[in-house]
């Protein structure tokens, strides 16, 4: 970086980036060089799914203390969801807070493993979303676009940087127990290349769909079934010698069986030390909390495999009620596993070459209307705040950036819509996001749709 | 912030003042900023469109006030201070009041270029121009003549085995069978190819292949997306309408009319009632959470491009905000053109079943559906009693009746002693409930189309949007969204059509402003011969789907940033016969098919690849993939296994087990367990006639680049990844049609015919010796295998068991799904075969993974 500072790209490093275009427009995913250096080489993105609320996790509002249960008046425009409107009431928080790691950044007491890793985290409170329904908005997040169909965050990056292990997909997805809202449309390939779909790997049955034959079918027999198919192939393109493709459908399959041997080693939880299990509260009295810390080990060692991109997708976060027990219930589920996966990435060395992204969709209302016939304490959707935090490679650890006002209902201080998260979040993996284009329909399409600029404060 | 500014700085002072305004600026003022300054109202007295107006400001003082950007309301209003936060509803980013700032601290030029707004160039239009005809024209003397200036030469005629296979898969979507080809192949007379031809294009299958790709087009779902992708419960009757149109070769003008405004043009036709559920095709929903404003704008957007680009293969996306910056587009324009669907309202009026469509269906589907429904609500009666139960021990009663009056309605309401894992099984009943009762409608005789204005009591929002009545109705105003930005409505805009078409010579109608009357207008501009885009765009289409690659390669887009046609007079003499011919879709296949271009050999000439590497010049036939649904298709049609049953509500087919348990979240809570269609009748159907659910995707079909139901498909992909191996070579599904397909074979051949027949039947053609030599070995060493295993049984099937995680107390709860009540016709299974069976079927499977049985040549 610094012999490149402002000289502009030397031919070498020139010609690296025309072969990295060919090689993205091939469509394969063999691994290319980013647009810049960067440290980061993989992201892990934790998706919060139904919207986690800022206020009672890693923003707290003090002030919502004195406000509670008193009315709130919201301007009325045509704007606003169904959901938002009619009689509504202030809601503190029922949770306590304190300070921690050295920037004393305020979180949620319930956080006690987060607690002890956050030096290592940037905490960015300066994000706007622009939907407030969750199907829309989790699109908009993960795609950059709200109405859906377009490129996966995850599929960019796997276009941009390919991949190392071409025995494994580049772009990987740990499902909570159900889809999330808008279902595989949140890891689309979209019109990119079928290679950058996100592969989601199930929680229970084969992880990929159909990796096994049925019952029954041994290991000698498909062998014997796939070399006699290669055979007929063969024969087939000898009477076709000018068709390609044919070529590259007899290699998936062989790729396919190289991806059936090497994937359950990769999966097996078993092969990590019972200490790394318990460190991610994998066999621990909660079962909410094993079944995601399962998911973050298996995020560790799936990036620590080659593959470019793990998405972990937590669910339950869309508390309308019962903040107190739904959130605290949603916030020991996954305390020890975000941190054990911090502390372990970088005991592996890992965490210096690895962007980790936590957010949701949206945050939560400093407020709440009337319920089941009374006032219940929850918070409905909110677009203009929101939960981040950033870690790893190339982010600005142990900082706090961005604002909302006083009762967290609007972001104020360094704002930025997630345009340019998207544009920050590909900047931290070494892809500009205005060269990473792709012709579709008509025009060059990216990311963020027409451009948006660095979150410079995340970046160190 | 200090340093971040100097970078900022730095950043821009590459650029000069007038740059900065140009690149910036004037398209921040002009998007964010003059819909409520400027163009047709001028609020707070401020008008932006000028540097005087900025100079002189409005209410609060000069917007504007050069080099003093700090004393400059418009900075003020960007960073919200003193109160004021513009524009409203969304914030500027930091880099852009960076800029604004720097454009203003040197001195805020004003430099609007005057010229060249947009950047095409001449041939760019060519589209728009008017189609010129070439009475007395081949599609072979257009195609010799490129290639003969590339100095190569047309391919010889492929032999008859290949083009059987060529036409059938191409015309029908379906492999022809042994008989067939061999009937073609021994056939001597000259015009065996026109018979074949006339033929297969009056299959009924041809309707059912062409009608998909138009469904492709127009993104045909059965559900309507987003969160609780609710069935649209009527959509099966535009489906079948498609397929209608295609097989009776309704003239292509008549097919627009119908479905931008049958309603409006033949309203007490059904058929053009049911055409109009194009308009509604794309993906829609309306909830709690939604903002009824965002929703209709999402639709008015959604309605004009998918208008645009299937008819006039237009895309209109980039318009939508700014002035199309490659296509004479202006915003204006698009917004024109949306107004004209400012009165289409969302209708579910009754609609009589007509004799063509397929109602046989609708009785025992009715009966089976009302069978889930009845148990369901028994289920949550349970709940009810629950919570009446408890009332009574609250008051120590032991009778309802003694309850005190209201105490028992109230304890239901409130769901008084309901625990909660209870309240989430409960929840999940009511999600359930939510859903058949929009699935109970597909039996009605109801349509899923639209109506200019409200249709009093046939109207269908959903429970969420009220209309207005009929007589209280008016259609609202549409403006110029600068930015696409709904708060800050500009000009008010008429409803019209594309203006630049009148620049080259095709007048515009004026469209009435009237509620009905609208589209109507807009139809028949369309479907119009003197329109220069229409009949292009359908005969292109026609072509892409012949040869894998339209003439012009981007079906959706035939403006500057689409690519140019390779062979513009083939074009427009297709568009031109087209038109002639009664726009017939028949007509344009007849005369493509006979054409030597079509029947030509796919083996390319030596040179071909050193001068024309993308055969775009066409000097042979290239080879294609099959699409997911001719595969899915082809697997049941060789195994015997393909059900004729054709038209009605959509059924459902076997689909990988594991992603039929996945739990899919529902908005609130789960969707009942996916049941593939219990008896193979059903769920053997052609793939067309199989439910399109968005948000579950057949694997099979998705993983083999299946449509994509969100956005209009103009081609489909073909790439090779591994999971296809997994679904061809694992799957039950390919598993279940492999043994069938054996099954079939052993009725069919005897012993020692078995692999030739197989062969015949995957590839309409008999093994080559060394073919046969080693399948009959591949099937001996198999047949020792199963000799030796005894196959595993039949698992039973096992209950479909979901978590989820509790609103009340945020821990996971466990719902288990209802079963199916319809008994399910099962599969044959390899343990009620024999030996040599099994091993046939481990060579059949191979045929079906095999490279020729997925290619066409």
């Amino acid at each position: 970086m610094i012999f490149n500072g402002g000289m502009g790209l030397g031919t070498v490093a020139l010609s690296a980036i025309v072969a990295a275009d060919q090689a993205r427009a091939s469509g394969t995913l063999a691994p290319r060089n980013p647009h810049h250096t960067a440290k980061a080489k993989n992201c892990i993105f934790l998706l919060m799914e139904g919207g986690p609320s800022h206020i009672d996790t890693i923003d707290p509002k003090p002030k919502l203390g004195s406000l509670h249960m008193t009315k709130m008046t919201r301007e009325r425009t045509r704007f606003e969801a169904n959901m938002n409107t009619g009689e509504r009431y202030f809601v503190k928080s029922p949770f306590e807070f304190h300070r921690a790691g050295k920037a004393g950044v305020e979180i949620n007491t319930l956080f006690r493993n987060f607690s002890g890793v956050v030096d290592d985290v940037c905490f960015y409170r300066g994000l706007r979303a622009e939907s407030v329904n969750h199907p829309t908005a989790l699109y908009h997040l993960n795609t950059g676009n709200q109405f859906g169909g377009d490129p996966a965050l995850g599929a960019w990056a796997s276009y941009g940087l390919g991949t190392v292990n071409q025995n494994l997909p580049a772009f990987v997805v740990l499902p909570d127990t159900a889809y999330p809202q808008g279902g595989a449309g949140n890891w689309s390939n979209g019109f990119l290349p079928a290679h950058y779909q996100g592969t989601p790997l199930r929680p229970q049955g084969a992880p990929v769909l159909d990796m096994a034959p049925p019952a029954g079918v041994t290991p000698d027999r498909q062998k014997a079934n796939l070399d006699f198919l290669t055979r007929l192939n063969r024969m087939h393109r000898d009477r076709h010698p000018a068709h390609a493709e044919l070529d590259s459908r007899i290699e998936s399959y062989e790729l396919a069986f190289r991806m059936q041997a090497e994937m359950p080693g990769v999966l097996d939880l078993e092969k990590e030390p019972v200490k790394t299990r318990e460190m991610y509260g994998i066999g621990g009295s909660n079962p909410d909390a094993d079944a995601f810390g399962r998911r973050c080990l298996m995020a560790r060692r799936l990036v620590q495999a080659g593959v470019r991109f793990v998405q972990v997708i937590a669910m339950g976060w869309d508390s309308h009620d019962y903040i107190d027990k739904a959130h605290g219930a949603r916030i020991r589920s996954i305390d020890q596993g975000i941190a054990a996966l911090i502390t372990d990435l970088k005991r592996t060395g890992l965490l210096n070459e690895t962007l980790v992204v936590f957010a949701g969709e949206f945050g939560r209302s400093p407020d709440n209307g009337i319920r089941r016939g009374g006032q219940v304490w929850g918070r409905d959707h909110n677009a203009t705040a929101m939960a981040l935090w950033l870690a790893g490679g190339g982010v600005r650890a142990g900082h706090v950036a961005g604002a909302t006002d006083d009762i967290g209902l609007r972001a104020v201080e360094n704002v930025h819509p997630i345009k340019d998260l998207h544009v920050t979040l590909l900047h931290l993996l070494g892809l500009d996001d205005n060269k990473l284009r792709y012709f579709h329909a008509g025009r060059d399409k990216q990311l963020s749709q027409t451009g948006g600029e660095l979150i410079r404060e995340l970046i160190a | 912030m200090l340093m971040r500014g100097l970078v900022l700085a730095a950043a821009l002072s590459a650029q000069t003042p007038e740059q900065l305004f140009q690149e910036r600026i004037l398209p921040v003022l002009k998007s964010d900023c003059q819909g409520c300054h400027g163009d047709g109202q001028v609020l707070s007295k401020l008008d932006l469109r000028t540097r005087d107006g900025l100079l002189r400001g409005g209410a609060r003082g000069a917007a504007v006030v050069p080099g003093k950007p700090a004393d400059s309301w418009l900075v003020r209003a960007l960073r919200g201070e003193s109160q004021l936060q513009m524009p409203p509803g969304k914030r500027l980013s930091a880099g852009t009041i960076a800029a604004v700032e720097q454009w203003i601290s040197a001195g805020a030029p004003w430099a609007e270029a005057s010229a060249a707004r947009w950047t095409y160039k001449d041939e760019d239009l060519w589209a728009f121009r008017p189609v010129k005809r070439y009475p007395d024209a081949t599609i072979d003397k257009f195609v010799s003549a490129r290639l003969a200036a590339k100095d190569l030469s047309p391919s010889p005629r492929a032999d008859r085995r290949t083009l059987i296979r060529r036409v059938t898969f191409d015309l029908t979507g379906l492999p022809p069978s042994p008989e067939e080809v061999e009937a073609f192949v021994s056939d001597r007379s000259a015009d065996a190819w026109r018979k074949l031809v006339d033929r297969l294009l009056s299959s009924p299958r041809y309707g059912e292949r062409w009608g998909r790709h138009w469904l492709d087009v127009v993104r045909y779902a059965d559900t309507n997306g987003y969160s609780n992708d609710f069935e649209r419960p009527n959509a099966w009757r535009y489906r079948d309408y498609v397929i209608r149109a295609f097989n009776s070769d309704k003239p292509y003008d008549q097919f627009i009319r119908e479905q931008i405004a049958g309603d409006e043009l033949y309203p007490e036709n059904t058929e053009a009632l049911i055409a109009t559920g194009f308009l509604r095709a794309g993906p829609w929903e309306h909830t709690g959470m939604s903002v009824e404003a965002v929703t209709r704008q999402m639709f008015l957007d959604d309605v004009t491009h998918g208008t645009a680009a299937t008819f006039l293969g237009l895309t209109l996306g980039c318009a939508r905000c700014h002035d199309h910056k490659f296509d004479p587009i202006p915003t204006r324009d698009y917004y024109r053109m949306q107004a004209v669907f400012a009165s289409t309202e969302f209708a579910r009026p009754k609609a009589p079943f007509l004799a063509t469509e397929n109602t046989s269906g609708l009785g025992p589907g009715r009966e089976h559906l009302k069978q889930i429904v009845d148990r369901t609500s028994a289920h949550m009666k349970g709940y009810d009693d629950i919570a009446v139960a408890n009332a009574m021990r609250k008051h120590g009663v032991t009778r309802r009746e003694d309850l005190p009056k209201g105490v028992a309605e109230k304890a239901i309401r409130d769901k008084e002693g309901i625990g909660s894992a209870q309240f989430e099984e409960l929840k999940l009943y009511q999600k359930h409930m939510q859903l058949y009762r929009e699935s109970l409608d597909r039996y009605e005789p109801k349509a899923f189309a639209v109506s200019s204005g409200p249709r009093d009591g046939e109207t269908d929002g959903g429970g969420n949007i009220k209309y207005p009545s009929r007589a209280a109705y008016k259609p609202s105003d549409i403006h110029v969204l600068p930015g696409g930005n709904i708060q800050a409505p500009g000009e008010k805009v008429e409803p019209g059509v594309l203006s630049m078409m009148e620049r080259f010579g095709y007048p515009a109608p004026a469209v009435p402003a009237s509620t009905s009357g609208r589209r109507a207008a807009l139809a028949q501009w369309i479907a119009n011969p003197a329109n220069p885009l229409t009949a292009r765009v359908m005969a292109n289409r026609i072509w892409q789907y012949h040869f894998g690659r339209g003439l012009a390669a981007d079906a959706n887009n035939f403006g500057k940033m689409g690519r140019k046609p390779t062979h513009p007079e083939l074009l427009d003499f297709l568009a031109g016969l087209f038109v002639e011919k009664g726009w017939s879709v028949k007509a344009v296949h007849r005369v493509i098919l006979m054409s030597n271009v079509y029947q030509q050999s796919s083996a390319p000439p030596t040179d071909a690849a050193a001068k024309d590497p993308d055969n775009e010049l066409l000097s042979y036939y290239s080879p294609r993939r099959v699409e997911a649904e001719v595969l899915r298709d082809s697997i049941l049609a060789v195994s015997g296994e393909l059900s004729p049953s054709a038209g009605g509500p959509g059924t459902y087919p076997q689909i990988n087990e594991d992603a039929a348990r996945q739990p899919q979240h529902r908005m609130g809570s789960l969707a009942p367990a996916y049941h593939a269609s219990a008896k193979r009748q059903d769920r053997n159907r052609r793939t067309v006639y199989t439910f399109q659910q968005r948000s579950l995707m057949d694997p099979l079909v998705e993983v083999f680049n299946g449509a994509n139901m969100d956005f209009s498909c103009e081609r489909r992909e073909a790439s090779t990844v591994p999971t296809q191996a997994f679904a061809l070579l694992n799957s039950q599904f390919a598993h279940d049609m492999a043994l069938a397909f054996a099954l079939r074979v052993e009725r069919e051949a005897a012993p020692a015919k078995r692999v030739d027949r197989a062969f015949q039947i995957a590839f309409g053609r008999a093994p080559t010796a060394q073919e046969r030599t080693a399948a009959a070995a591949h099937l001996k060493k198999m047949t020792a295998h199963h000799a030796s295993v005894k196959p595993a049984p039949r698992p039973k099937r096992e209950p479909v068991i979901h978590t989820i995680t509790g609103e009340l107390t945020g821990e996971q709860h466990r719902l288990v799904q209802e079963e199916d009540p319809a008994p399910y016709e099962e599969n044959s299974h390899p343990s009620e075969c024999g030996a040599p069976v099994r091993a046939l079927a481990e060579l059949t499977l191979a045929l079906l993974n095999s490279n020729e049985f997925v290619y066409v040549y």
